[in-house]
């Protein structure tokens, strides 16, 4: 992308560079197939773009809206539960990102030290395979699962090692604000941390067998050529997947949306479900305040990718947009 | 397409205890893994709900399938799920590979302004509401093809694909140039057969995309006969909304035959597909 | 590098001016739709309909698995209009309903709920039938004026009900009675109930030789729906955690010593594990499905629910899961008094917002004066279609052909009688969208199938009645109507599931978050 000067062929013979308008010209085949692209996007992400209007506007299902400045916005940073669903966003997203980043990481090291390639090549295949449910169905699976009543297997088992007594009530897991984010975490544990290692083991297997040959010599065990050499190689890898998902942080939504229930709003209401229910659970919604809700969102969302871009570029010499 | 390369060593005959920890470790990953997954198999043919981790069911059944093939709400939203999934995967491919192939270009004038015009996007949306409106416009809300529209277009899959063009070797492409070929006689003859695989990776991740998505539907979808598998088996056990049938067939029963058939698809083609998948990953996340 | 950047600022530029340009002029896209349907010509009087969407949720029993083409056949011969049904799933059918209103996609006709119909009536969205209701035809048939009269809001009517209400009662399974050896009649006091539920809890009712019973389930400690304390009558009581009328005055009963009583109470079952722990988030289908489940591990004894048919329908399922066929209806118990008797559901007709009436006139002459038109028609809503749900023909059908409970069918030509149910060939269809014990007018073509356990059920009822407090209509409260849900359900949760102080909850987690907002809506109601 350096080299703009110069127009270099493929068979590394510079030559003059063509007038702009004879090359645009050339190349118009290329725009051609570009348009449907181009189209596509403009009616999918940019058309939306100019309802952001709204925010500013008082915006009902009957009636035509009016515009009412920053009323919106005034409102909403006046509001208990908005700010709820803020922290909670970035408390959510920041630690899932964490925890099932670590676990990965734990896991493809683990997973590296596997001398068995027929084990450790099913086991991959086995550690991906939550990655391609959806929500949905993980949802359903763990709410059947922790299901307070007798046809729960969680709580069943705490009944049979006697944590649970047999009179009582069974644990309401997903509806018990002091448990809703742990199991919320470990269920993202659960689906994720097998997707996440592919990066990692990749990393892995790129590393110089000469360092764990040198670590040989030098009378190291397993557990030291794994803190001493396998660790360090990864850090680079761990910063970039801290850094590509941090700038997705304000974008969690069906993850919780699955997951939540009234009982739990307030540790589990993230900004796109509070946008949600504001839009669609009000006989009488304003349009308006759930947009400026939205807006406030991609300012925050679109902030982070910016950070995020630059210290990816600080730190591995790449942007991620 | 980073290979895995294993780091062969000189393997000692003895048997470490760090191996025998780490595969006992990992027995038990496996097993935290398969459990709920059994658990909701052997549950689906299950005639009543236990709590016990069994590893047969202890009074089969076919009921609960028997009511999801028998009864219009729940077959409908699958074959919903079929058709939207299969056409989001063809729109995804081309799309991508369109955009991908001409963003390869090195020298294409204007590249970068058409990148950052797509990159754009990933910075910045219209939200939640505006495009809601832009649907509506588009007589897209209340229809199942939203699914196919809403994922047509994925900055990151088109990336990937940019990504693997570019690793195409470009002497074949001056050498078709030169045989007086046109962008797109280049893109369909030389370009797509070499990349089989890159083709099959993104496919699979919109086809994944469209099968698991939830949400979009939950918004933009009311009309009943437009609802995919997704949305419907949520709705089940979530919200109960249980179809009443002939059989009486245990709720437990039914929701886990409607797990197991929103994740059968999937999990039949996974063993074939598991490498394209990865594959996928590999192109963009490893390529540096 | 810096062209990259160059090229981003461009395209933001772009778009900045985009939206800006965007702004200027633009309508709302929304009411377009609504203008440009106006064409208002003078073509008054006779307007020319053809086709009627209609959004109906689970109460129309002939759905898509159950004959619900016939039915549309069958109206749609009888009416000469096409008639759309659109049934939105039942649990979720406000949420729906919302998703549908932001869509824009009105539908013509649709039901709601006596609380839906509440927040939607000041709205403008809902057509004002009002006159159209006066000099309705049906009027010399209808036995009961109160029932519409009531729906009244400031004297005039936006939604129609053909039904009076019908309420909840308390049914008790009477095998878990006999195993514990209680007489249902001496439950007289919420000390007795509280000691069948835990007997229920701790006797092994099912006697599966397992602890796993509970004394009571239901959908949701409070309601979402009006009359709140529906399903949970004997914890709340002489408590209306709603806002409500008190002779004159519009007040809030949640904030009120009434309700933190009612919510110590169901702190302290739950606390005993009396009541099934998924009530917190069941929906009415979650809850009944599982009281009647063949699988009865973690079943509850008690389970109120409507009242008539329901009594039957229940009794069925319970006898179609072989777990029962005997239920028994527990009189009120002294705190309680009287079940509520709800406001009925409504159809509403969307106005189209073109200031011409034609169109909805139609609509009402075509959709809503049939359906009391005592004959073909109201039987349609009422049984269903002929032939499919009922006949009047010979037949004779056998149930549950081969087992112990199997049970013939005979009827002569001309008698009118249900039909199997075309879903379960080994159940008898019951009725449609309307139960007709309910029918504020009758039909005149003498279909009458009430009879056995919903009969019995309609009049114990009718005996232990009192109607529910209506439902509050005020803009602010139809804004907020969720946010003051969610902060309801949120002391519900703290107290009763986390055993946190009522005081302390009702404080923190109502009055500050929702306190003003309840104000301002108690002015709206009291104003003028």
């Amino acid at each position: 992308m350096k080299k703009q000067k110069q127009v270099i062929t493929s068979t590394g013979v510079p030559v003059r560079e063509k007038p702009l308008g004879l090359r645009i010209w050339n190349n118009r085949g290329y725009y051609l197939m570009f348009i449907p692209v181009l189209v596509f996007v403009l009616i999918m992400n940019y058309w939306p773009m100019l309802g952001i209007r709204y925010a500013f506007y008082d915006f009902k299902p009957v009636g035509t809206p009016k515009f009412i400045g920053l009323d919106h916005f005034v409102k909403m940073f006046g509001t208990a539960a908005f700010w709820t669903a803020f922290k909670n966003t970035l408390q959510l997203s920041v630690m899932k990102l964490l925890i099932t980043t670590f676990t990965a990481v734990v896991v493809s090291v683990f997973l590296n030290e596997m001398g068995n390639l027929f084990v450790k090549k099913s086991l991959q295949t086995l550690i991906y395979l939550p990655h391609f449910m959806s929500w949905a169905v993980v949802g359903g699976i763990f709410y059947l699962l922790l299901d307070p009543t007798s046809t729960g297997m969680v709580n069943g088992m705490l009944r049979d090692i006697g944590f649970l007594g047999e009179s009582d009530p069974g644990i309401y897991f997903l509806a018990d604000s002091t448990l809703w984010r742990p199991i919320f975490y470990l269920i993202n544990i659960w689906k994720e941390t097998g997707w996440g290692t592919i990066i990692f083991l990749a990393t892995l297997s790129g590393i110089n067998p000469e360092l764990y040959e040198a670590a040989d010599i030098d009378g190291a065990t397993r557990m030291q050529k794994i803190w001493y050499v396998t660790v360090p190689a990864l850090t680079n890898t761990i910063v970039t997947v801290l850094i590509l998902n941090l700038a997705k942080v304000m974008n969690m939504f069906e993850s919780v949306f699955v997951l939540y229930n009234p009982a739990v709003y307030d540790v589990s209401d993230v900004i796109s479900t509070y946008i949600y229910r504001q839009t669609f659970m009000n006989a009488m919604p304003n349009y308006g305040y759930s947009t400026a809700v939205g807006l406030f969102k991609a300012l925050v969302g679109g902030v982070l990718v910016v950070i995020c871009n630059y210290a990816s570029k600080k730190t591995r010499g790449r942007g991620i947009v | 397409m980073a290979r895995e390369k294993i780091v062969v060593k000189p393997k000692k005959k003895k048997i470490h205890v760090f191996d025998v920890v780490n595969y006992l470790v990992f027995v038990i990953i496996a097993l935290i893994i398969i459990v709920p997954i059994w658990k909701v198999i052997v549950d689906s043919f299950n005639a009543v709900g236990v709590y016990q981790f069994q590893l047969w069911p202890n009074r089969p059944t076919l009921d609960g399938y028997k009511t999801i093939i028998e009864t219009q709400k729940l077959y409908q939203p699958f074959l919903n799920s079929v058709y939207t999934t299969v056409a989001g995967a063809l729109l995804g491919l081309v799309l991508s590979t369109l955009g991908g192939y001409v963003l390869a270009q090195k020298d294409l004038p204007g590249r970068n302004l058409l990148a950052a015009f797509l990159l754009f996007t990933m910075i910045f949306s219209g939200g939640m509401i505006p495009e809601y409106l832009v649907m509506k416009q588009l007589h897209l809300v209340n229809n199942m093809w939203i699914l196919v529209v809403k994922h047509g277009i994925n900055v990151y899959n088109l990336v990937l694909m940019k990504n693997f063009f570019e690793g195409i070797p470009e002497s074949l492409y001056e050498a078709a140039k030169i045989d007086g070929c046109s962008p797109m006689g280049i893109f369909i003859r030389i370009v797509l057969p070499l990349s089989k695989a890159a083709l099959a990776s993104i496919g699979l991740m919109f086809a994944v995309t469209v099968w698991n998505d939830y949400s979009t539907v939950k918004i933009y979808i009311t009309d009943p006969d437009q609802v995919n598998f997704q949305y419907k088996l949520r709705n089940m056990i979530m919200d109960g909304d249980t179809p009443t049938t002939a059989y009486a067939v245990s709720q437990t029963t039914l929701f886990n035959a409607g797990i197991v058939c929103a994740i059968l698809p999937f999990m039949i083609a996974y063993p074939f597909l598991q490498k394209y998948f990865v594959k996928g990953v590999n192109i963009g996340a490893v390529k540096e | 590098m810096k062209k990259k950047i160059v090229s981003l600022l461009l395209v933001a530029a772009m778009t900045v001016s985009m939206v800006a340009c965007g702004g200027k002029g633009q309508q709302a896209s929304n009411t377009e739709a609504g203008t440009e349907a106006a064409g208002t010509e003078a073509a008054q009087e006779e307007y020319k309909l053809d086709k009627i969407t209609c959004v109906v949720n689970g109460t129309l029993t002939a759905n898509v698995d159950c004959g619900q083409a016939e039915f549309e056949k069958q109206w749609e011969d009888a009416v000469g209009v096409d008639l759309v049904i659109k049934q939105l799933d039942h649990s979720s059918y406000n949420e729906q309903v919302g998703t549908l209103f932001v869509s824009g996609d009105y539908p013509d006709v649709m039901i709601m709920s006596a609380d839906m119909y509440a927040q939607y009536a000041p709205t403008g969205i809902l057509w004002d039938m009002t006159e159209a209701y006066e000099n309705a035809e049906f009027q010399s048939r209808v036995t009961s004026k109160t029932t519409n009269e009531s729906l009244k809001k400031d004297g005039r009517l936006y939604g129609f009900a053909p039904a009076y209400g019908n309420g909840c009662v308390t049914y008790v399974k009477t095998a878990w009675l006999e195993a514990c050896g209680i007489n249902a009649d001496d439950i007289k006091t919420y000390d007795d109930y509280i000691d069948m539920l835990t007997k229920f809890t701790t006797m092994d009712p099912d006697g599966n030789g397992k602890n796993d019973t509970f004394g009571v389930i239901a959908a949701g400690f409070l309601g979402n729906e009006a009359p709140f304390i529906n399903y949970l009558p004997e914890f709340w009581q002489d408590a209306y955690p709603a806002i409500y009328k008190e002779g004159d005055t519009w007040i809030d009963g949640f904030n009120t010593q009434a309700t933190k009583d009612a919510l110590v109470r169901l702190q302290e079952a739950y606390a005993a594990g009396l009541i099934d722990p998924t009530t917190l988030t069941n929906g009415t289908k979650d809850a009944r499905e599982k009281w009647f489940s063949n699988d009865q591990s973690g079943s509850s004894g008690v389970f109120t629910y409507w009242a008539g048919s329901w009594y039957q329908t229940l009794t069925d399922n319970l006898s179609k899961n072989d777990v029962d066929d005997r239920i028994t209806e527990l009189a009120p118990i002294a705190e309680v008094g009287a079940y509520l008797d709800r406001e009925a559901p409504v159809w509403v007709i969307i106005d189209d917002q073109d200031g011409d009436d034609s169109r909805e006139q139609a609509i009402f002459d075509a959709f809503i004066e049939t359906m009391l038109d005592g004959d073909t028609v109201q039987t349609l809503w009422v049984y269903g279609a002929e032939d499919v749900h009922w006949s009047t023909k010979a037949e004779e059908f056998t149930t549950n052909a081969g087992t112990e409970k199997e049970k013939t069918y005979t009827y002569e030509e001309g008698k009118f009688h249900l039909k199997q149910n075309p879903n379960d060939p080994n159940s008898l269809w019951k009725k449609n969208a309307i139960d007709p014990a309910l029918l504020i007018a009758p039909l005149t073509n003498g279909y009458f199938s009430v009879e056995g356990l919903a009969a019995e059920g309609n009049a114990f009822f009718l005996e232990n009645c009192k109607p529910a407090p209506e439902s509050p209509a005020s803009p602010t409260y139809t804004e907020n109507a969720g946010t003051i849900y969610d902060a309801k359900i949120a002391v519900v949760t703290e107290v009763v599931t986390k055993g946190a102080d009522v005081n302390k909850a009702m404080e923190e987690l109502y009055v500050n978050v929702v306190g003003s907002i309840v104000d301002q809506c108690l002015t709206e109601l009291n104003g003028n």
